[in-house]
């Protein structure tokens, strides 16, 4: 098997934590793991996204980047570039958006709408039924949808193969340096949540 | 022993293998990660070779190849730009050749993700004439740099080590020692004229063939080592993948039948033996290689001298896209063109997208630069659409975005200072500015600048110093504090150079008293001469992660009108609209704000305060 996993969002939201997690947790169940992190422009209000590649065969060589129609699960912390990132969805595959907007400076001095979560899940919805959105999460928005993205793994557990919510937790916990405490709980809260 | 490591890291730990003595490099993205590996490690090991940040690639590349020369093995690293300021000695040590190891590691950008043109650096070597040795994962980097090293040795010439974003850039499991495997070599240079000048025709011609003997060696030893190979299958259809592609034709051929793959990992000169090797079952193939067709013209150069009949499909044949890089789905498309089928339709992009424009970091002084060039063309009726403001390369670009919209130009590092130049006596009617960065100025700002000061130009230079070289990661260069400085390392003073140099005016801003800053800047636009003002003030993130901010500030949504004065001067990204549903206001986020001021400086109704923590 080989699974690509494109994580997106703008920086401070945690893009590059949330990969470090699933990989290292892909890691410990035997796969063999590449990440790509695009996050020069992290600071300066632009896109971060991170492509993870995982296969359970360890003499498979495969590419570092994902291709369009090449993201077997697409997990956006900011709308805007969730819908940017939408090419990138496999049809069929799993699509995790979190209701965050950063409204940038030329929209908010235009007074222009910021789309809404609604129609940009029906514009995924296109490619896949398994289309979810997280209508108000909680910071940490990395470590809620985190939660979130777990419960969806013991729903649909062809999606990763081997992946659980509590290897995910458990992984989660033994890779994060700080706030551990304040993380749990809102995996926690991530992992109730219902839609 | 197993570590996480980006294409890079493994790259640096490569060259520790190969015990060099030597590192040198500017920063530049995606290649910055090697040096700065290599200076972290220096940092934590007594055994370590020596390394520093040149103040520009050509430096970088000259401190290198003498250590070469005299017999120690060395490492000059780059973005691809740095190629180009390096060139003019590369093309020249290209004919002297090197004694230790020397190897020049050059990062390219197809997809130009960093922001620069996505030129391909092999044509560069084909021009130069030296081997390019390719990566394709962060393991095989590891190896590849390594083998670089005794390459070079073995046909005494500089090697090319080459990478792409898409592998420097890869995070995957290492397995090594993390070790410096030193070299026990004694400094040693005997004087050869013939061989390490170039004044004399017979010198240069002799050292041409010289040149062109070793890489005839070098493409029998590359083809030996058996990096370039014929892969599994059977028949007459052959898909050939140069560099970084090979993993993606790996992940796909399996679910082909019919097509055999062949895998080159050195891109130049070409292995010919390996080409002859395909031409006798082939019948069609297809070149999948990112950016130039280098190794396409190569083969369909050699196909033409062997009188090989087959098609061949690649970009000459206008088959596979020149702009971009290249995914799964580029190599989908070559199956389809084998196998005569029509391939899939790419996927679109969505009906639904939000532009994120870049700016600069909360806190930034560039910022407050830029607010200032703006308010002073505006207090002296000079006016921003009337008055030319050449940019340059670093962070400092950024004022050519909203909602400064200041730089009109950006070519290479230094050129602003030479453009305004060009547009003064051109006869603009309004003064001329030119904008640059503290690292920039180093790099390659000082011959422009004695130029103008030499030809009486008039332009107004305004050096914007943020005391690091911070685009590319927050690496030191010559001005950055001495505190900071790695290894003992000396300051440089651009406020001595400037004055040395000889200008007409010269002062020193702070970007956050805007006040002041627009009343020097407004002054300073109507003189006549050479005029340069530094604004300095350091980089926002640097100073942010030694200490915590003292204050930050905040605005009453009773006073705020919300007219969005201070976002529409600031663009700053701590300044949002205050989130809830009553009447819209502006508010700054407490978690974003590093209490830099600007904001304050545009509100007219006193909404916005200092908040001290």
């Amino acid at each position: 098997m080989l699974k690509s996993i494109f994580l997106t969002g703008l920086g401070g939201q945690g893009v590059v934590t949330f990969a470090k997690i699933l990989g290292a947790y892909a890691s410990e169940l035997g796969n063999k793991v590449s990440t790509f992190n695009s996050k020069g422009m992290a600071q300066r209000g632009g896109r971060v996204t991170s492509e993870i590649r995982i296969t359970d065969d360890p003499s498979l060589e495969f590419g570092s980047r994902l291709a369009h129609g090449g993201a077997d699960v697409l997990i956006g912390l900011e709308l805007g570039e969730s819908a940017n990132s939408y090419s990138f969805v496999k049809e069929g595959g799993l699509v995790l958006l979190l209701n965050y907007k950063y409204v940038p400076t030329p929209m908010v001095l235009k007074k222009e709408e910021y789309p809404e979560m609604d129609a940009i899940l029906d514009m995924f919805k296109e490619k896949t039924d398994k289309t979810f959105g997280i209508k108000e999460g909680q910071t940490p928005h990395n470590i809620f949808v985190l939660g979130v993205f777990a419960s969806l793994l013991d729903k649909f557990p062809d999606v990763l193969p081997s992946f659980s919510a509590k290897g995910l937790r458990e992984s989660m916990e033994k890779n994060l340096k700080r706030n551990l405490e304040e993380n749990k709980a809102v995996f926690k809260k991530g992992l109730e949540y219902t839609f | 022993m197993k570590k996480m490591v980006i294409g890079n890291q493994a790259i640096a730990y490569g060259a520790l293998a190969a015990g060099i003595d030597v590192a040198s490099g500017y920063p530049g993205t995606p290649s910055s990660e090697v040096l700065a590996e290599i200076l972290a490690f220096s940092a934590k090991n007594e055994k370590a070779p020596y390394v520093e940040w040149s103040t520009n690639e050509k430096v970088g590349v000259e401190v290198a190849a003498a250590a070469a020369w005299a017999g120690k093995r060395a490492l000059a690293t780059m973005k691809m730009s740095g190629i180009n300021v390096a060139s003019d000695s590369v093309l020249s040590l290209a004919y002297s050749g090197t004694r230790g190891g020397f190897v020049i590691y050059i990062a390219d950008d197809p997809g130009a993700e960093a922001g620069m043109p996505e030129q391909d650096s092999r044509v560069f070597a084909m021009w130069a004439g030296l081997p390019v040795l390719e990566t394709t994962s962060p393991g095989q980097a590891y190896e590849m740099c390594q083998y670089a090293f005794e390459l070079s040795e073995a046909i005494e010439l500089p090697v090319i080590l080459r990478s792409v974003t898409s592998v420097s850039h890869a995070q995957e499991l290492l397995e090594a020692d993390f070790a410096y495997h030193k070299l026990d070599r004694e400094a040693n240079f005997d004087r050869d004229i013939f061989r390490f000048t170039k004044a004399g025709a017979k010198i240069c011609l002799d050292q041409h063939q010289a040149l062109l003997d070793r890489m005839n060696k070098a493409e029998k030893l590359v083809h030996e080592k058996g990096m370039n190979r014929i892969g599994e299958g059977d028949g007459t259809l052959y898909a050939i993948g140069v560099g970084n592609v090979i993993p993606y034709i790996q992940e796909t051929i399996k679910g082909v039948s019919g097509i055999v793959p062949v895998y080159m990992e050195s891109s130049y000169p070409l292995d010919r033996d390996l080409i002859r090797e395909v031409f006798k079952k082939a019948e069609q193939i297809v070149i999948f290689e990112e950016l130039e067709p280098v190794a396409e013209m190569l083969i369909r150069s050699e196909a033409n001298k062997l009188g090989f009949k087959g098609k061949i499909f690649g970009k000459i044949d206008e088959s596979l896209p020149r702009v971009g890089k290249y995914s799964i789905n580029e190599i989908k498309k070559g199956y389809a063109l084998l196998k005569g089928e029509s391939p899939e339709a790419p996927d679109k992009a969505g009906s639904i997208s939000v532009k994120h424009p870049i700016t600069f970091c909360t806190g930034c002084p560039h910022r407050g630069s830029y607010m200032a060039i703006n308010r002073a063309l505006k207090k002296t009726k000079l006016g921003k659409k009337e008055t030319i403001v050449t940019g340059d390369i670093g962070c400092t670009i950024l004022g050519m975005n909203p909602p400064f919209d200041s730089c009109w130009t950006e070519v290479s590092m230094g050129s602003s200072i030479g453009l305004a130049q060009g547009f003064a006596l051109a006869g603009m009617k309004n003064p001329v500015v030119a904008t640059i960065g503290d690292s920039t100025f180093f790099h390659a700002g000082i011959p422009p600048l004695v130029n103008a000061v030499q030809h009486r130009t008039d332009i107004l230079l305004i050096i914007l110093d943020n005391g690091w070289t911070s685009m590319t990661g927050f690496q030191v260069n010559p001005g950055t504090e001495v505190s900071f400085q790695q290894n003992e390392a000396r300051r440089v003073s651009i406020d001595k150079i400037v004055q040395a140099i000889g200008v007409d005016a010269f002062d020193v801003i702070h970007p956050f008293e805007q006040d002041k800053a627009v009343e020097v800047i407004s002054d300073f636009l109507m003189k006549k001469g050479v005029r340069v003002l530094v604004s300095r003030e350091e980089c926002a993130l640097t100073k942010g992660r030694r200490e915590p901010f003292e204050k930050t500030y905040d605005i009453d949504p009773d006073k705020c009108t919300f007219c969005r004065a201070c976002l529409r001067e600031t663009g700053c990204p701590a300044l949002a609209v205050r989130p809830g549903k009553e009447k819209q206001r502006m508010w700054i986020d407490p978690e974003l704000c590093v209490g830099c001021g600007l904001c304050e400086t545009c509100c007219k109704f006193d909404a916005i305060h200092e908040k001290r923590s």
